[in-house]
């Protein structure tokens, strides 16, 4: 199924192509274009791809987690430098949090050290964005804090890698209510088949405004965060669609030159059973007065819903401010599972186009029937990598739009 | 970057017996045109088997070279939007372009015509180049039509000169061709052999690939000129005055299309067959601008004076 996009190559990475939800590119020393990888469950950690020529990607190290009740998940690439996050499946377990590679050789990443995040009500780090070499903002609980309740463990945190062996926490925030002495209540929870928890998912930050970070909140909605003294970041504005809506607000992803920002759900049941889960595009004109104008088009749920697993909105290529990476504030791409990879053309915000797509079969080895595009990366040549949740693996393709 | 993912719907057209089914399938033949959808009209055009195309409930067939092929049914606005929906749907593989081939004895002008007013069809597709196919060994042939055969010669963007081979003068049917479009690429063919790539590359940006051929030529009425904008122009006059062109003449307008500059810093592309044109499009800036006009019974002389008239307005939006 496709639109205005081509495969140039699959690659099943070794028979372990469930990926995550971390994507990043290295341009490494020598001129190679090193795309690394998050795996979505044990056993693989990480798995860095030579993408220099994408019709014939070729696998340069494939790393292994030190046991199966963890996984990684998410990761970035600054230079060459490389953070790995650590989610554990039950409080207490370790390693969690994240750890610092050294990839100037991608063939050896070398462990720079380790930021410990475990404790007795912590699963530790679900998701990081870190994109200038010195900064991971992260999706990650924190051993000092107990969660109201357990699945609002996860907050937003921020620690200073800038001397990368001696990683030092300067900030955090979470949502008023959700922790033990808080002076707010509890916050209202979704109904039980929806309620995922009120937790950090993406926390992005780019240095057009490195003040803010834009960050998904899960059932909570999404947070502006005035983050320009680290140490007490202080709400700016929330935005929330749930309810009426089924919650799992996932990425923000602000388009600082247009005064918009997108939003993306997560759909996280199957068969549609969460339906509907979109992206949303807010008017940021005033950041502390978002509106919700329109939202990108999807194929008509019916359609989807009986293909097997999810279908709805998921991650967002985020224009990460990096070397390497695509940035567009007109054409915007998101993954939406067994929907496949879409663009989307945003010139008019209020009337979003859909200008291209690509759902692959049914990768071999999936257990549920159908594909579970799971994220995507634009490389500045306007190569769209995307990955498979379940067994696909990576999927290069060219956009012609 | 200005995004345009609508799908070319490339037109092919001649003159009855001229060669199109012949050029068709050597196209649609072509590895650059896999995943291309062909609308044909008639059954017998393109290698399918026609029982299985009648009795599909699909209406859509998977060729053996990767295209789709289906039949118009109802009219074309109905084929091509349930196509876009079924592709949507995932309920057909995909395609990149349309391929539709008009009856030997149609003018191509009404397809285009539909591109550019339905504003459903418009949403999903956008008019892509239209190829006319011109019997270059049996001039007789098109006299017995002459007016639908200039017309397609008029619209068309590649005139391909089917049976080169057989041709007694290929120059003097390049010459009537070019006395009546002097804009086209003309593309001598023997059994369709024509490079596909002549076809893809218009497609390649948004809007049709600019020819700006000064040459001024007449046959039957017809006239072919340029109009150029000596600097950049408001969007709203450059509307006003396509409006004004088309209520006085638009019977008699064939074909238009340009990139024009506009005040704001946009370039936009033009494009209109009689009476209706599409809405003006942004495209990347082009090193050359201006309008292609190809006309009937009105000549340079006035479409430039209605210009200068309309521009030199004070007051003017």
């Amino acid at each position: 199924m496709f639109l205005n996009m081509k495969l140039l190559a699959h690659h099943s990475l070794n028979g372990f192509g469930g990926m995550g939800e971390g994507m990043s590119m290295q341009l490494a020393k020598d001129g190679r274009r090193i795309l690394w990888l998050a795996h979505e469950s044990a056993p693989k950690n990480f798995t860095a791809v030579d993408v220099t020529d994408p019709r014939a990607p070729k696998v340069v190290v494939q790393t292994d987690l030190p046991h199966a009740q963890m996984r990684s998940n998410s990761l970035e690439v600054a230079g060459d430098l490389m953070a790995v996050a650590y989610q554990v499946t039950k409080f207490g377990l370790k390693p969690a949090g994240f750890e610092l590679f050294d990839i100037s050789e991608p063939e050896r990443p070398r462990s720079v050290s380790f930021f410990d995040a475990s404790g007795p009500h912590s699963r530790g780090c679900h998701q990081l964005w870190f994109v200038d070499g010195k900064t991971v903002h992260m999706a990650c609980a924190d051993p000092e804090l107990k969660p109201r309740n357990p699945k609002d463990d996860q907050i937003y945190r921020i620690v200073d890698v800038s001397s990368p062996a001696r990683p030092r926490a300067i900030g955090r925030w979470h949502l008023p209510g959700t922790m033990e002495g808080d002076d707010a209540p509890p916050p209202q929870r979704l109904p039980a088949n929806f309620d995922a928890g009120f937790r950090a998912h993406n926390t992005n930050v780019y240095p057009q405004r490195p003040e803010r970070c834009y960050l998904g909140y899960i059932d909570g909605g999404i947070m502006v965060l005035d983050i320009s003294e680290p140490s007490r970041p202080k709400l700016v504005s929330r935005w929330s669609n749930s309810p009426p809506y089924h919650g799992f607000n996932h990425t923000v992803l602000p388009l600082f030159e247009r005064g918009l920002l997108l939003v993306s759900d997560e759909s996280v049941r199957d068969n549609g059973a969460d339906w509907p889960k979109l992206v949303w595009i807010l008017d940021a004109r005033d950041e502390r007065h978002l509106v919700s104008i329109s939202t990108l088009p999807l194929p008509p749920v019916d359609a989807f819903k009986g293909r097997g697993g999810r279908y709805g909105a998921h991650n967002l290529h985020e224009n990460p401010p990096v070397p390497g990476a695509w940035k567009s504030e007109t054409v915007v791409l998101g993954t939406f599972f067994n929907g496949g990879v879409r663009a989307y053309d945003i010139s008019d915000p209020y009337s979003p186009r859909e200008i291209a797509y690509f759902v692959p079969p049914a990768p071999e080895g999936s257990k549920i029937g159908a594909v579970q595009i799971n994220d995507v990366f634009v490389d500045d040549r306007g190569i769209v990598f995307t990955v498979d949740r379940h067994a696909g693996g990576l999927y290069a393709l060219e956009m012609n739009v | 970057m200005i995004p345009d993912g609508r799908t070319p719907v490339f037109v092919v057209t001649g003159f009855l017996g001229s060669g199109k089914t012949t050029l068709l399938n050597r196209i649609i033949g072509s590895p650059g045109f896999v995943d291309s959808l062909v609308v044909v009209n008639e059954f017998g055009e393109v290698p399918v088997d026609h029982h299985l195309l009648e009795s599909s409930e699909e209406r859509t067939v998977a060729l053996p070279n990767g295209c789709l092929c289906c039949h118009l049914r109802g009219d074309l606005e109905e084929t091509l939007i349930g196509a876009a929906m079924r592709r949507r749907r995932g309920e057909i593989a995909g395609f990149d372009r349309v391929i539709v081939e008009t009856s030997g004895l149609a003018d191509p002008g009404p397809v285009a015509q539909t591109l550019f007013a339905d504003q459903a069809l418009a949403r999903d597709f956008k008019l892509g180049p239209i190829v006319t196919v011109v019997d270059a060994a049996d001039r007789e042939n098109r006299a017995s039509g002459a007016e639908v055969a200039r017309a397609q010669i008029a619209a068309a963007d590649v005139v391909v000169l089917s049976k080169s081979d057989l041709a007694d003068r290929l120059d003097a049917v390049t010459e009537e061709v070019k006395s009546v479009n002097a804009g086209a690429l003309c593309v001598p063919a023997r059994y369709g052999d024509v490079d596909p790539a002549i076809l893809l590359q218009p497609t390649r940006k948004s809007g049709p690939a600019p020819v700006f051929s000064s040459t001024a030529a007449h046959a039957g009425g017809m006239a072919s000129f340029v109009l150029r904008f000596p600097a950049p122009v408001s969007k709203a006059l450059l509307e006003r005055f396509l409006s004004v062109l088309v209520e006085l003449r638009g019977a008699d307008l064939l074909r238009v299309k340009g990139i024009v500059a506009l005040d704001n810093g946009e370039h936009v592309v033009v494009q209109g067959v009689r009476h209706v044109f599409d809405r003006l499009r942004p495209v990347s800036r082009a090193p050359q601008t201006g309008l292609v006009f190809i006309t009937r019974h009105v000549g340079e002389r006035e479409v430039d004076a209605l210009w200068q008239a309309i521009s030199s307005l004070k007051g003017s939006p």
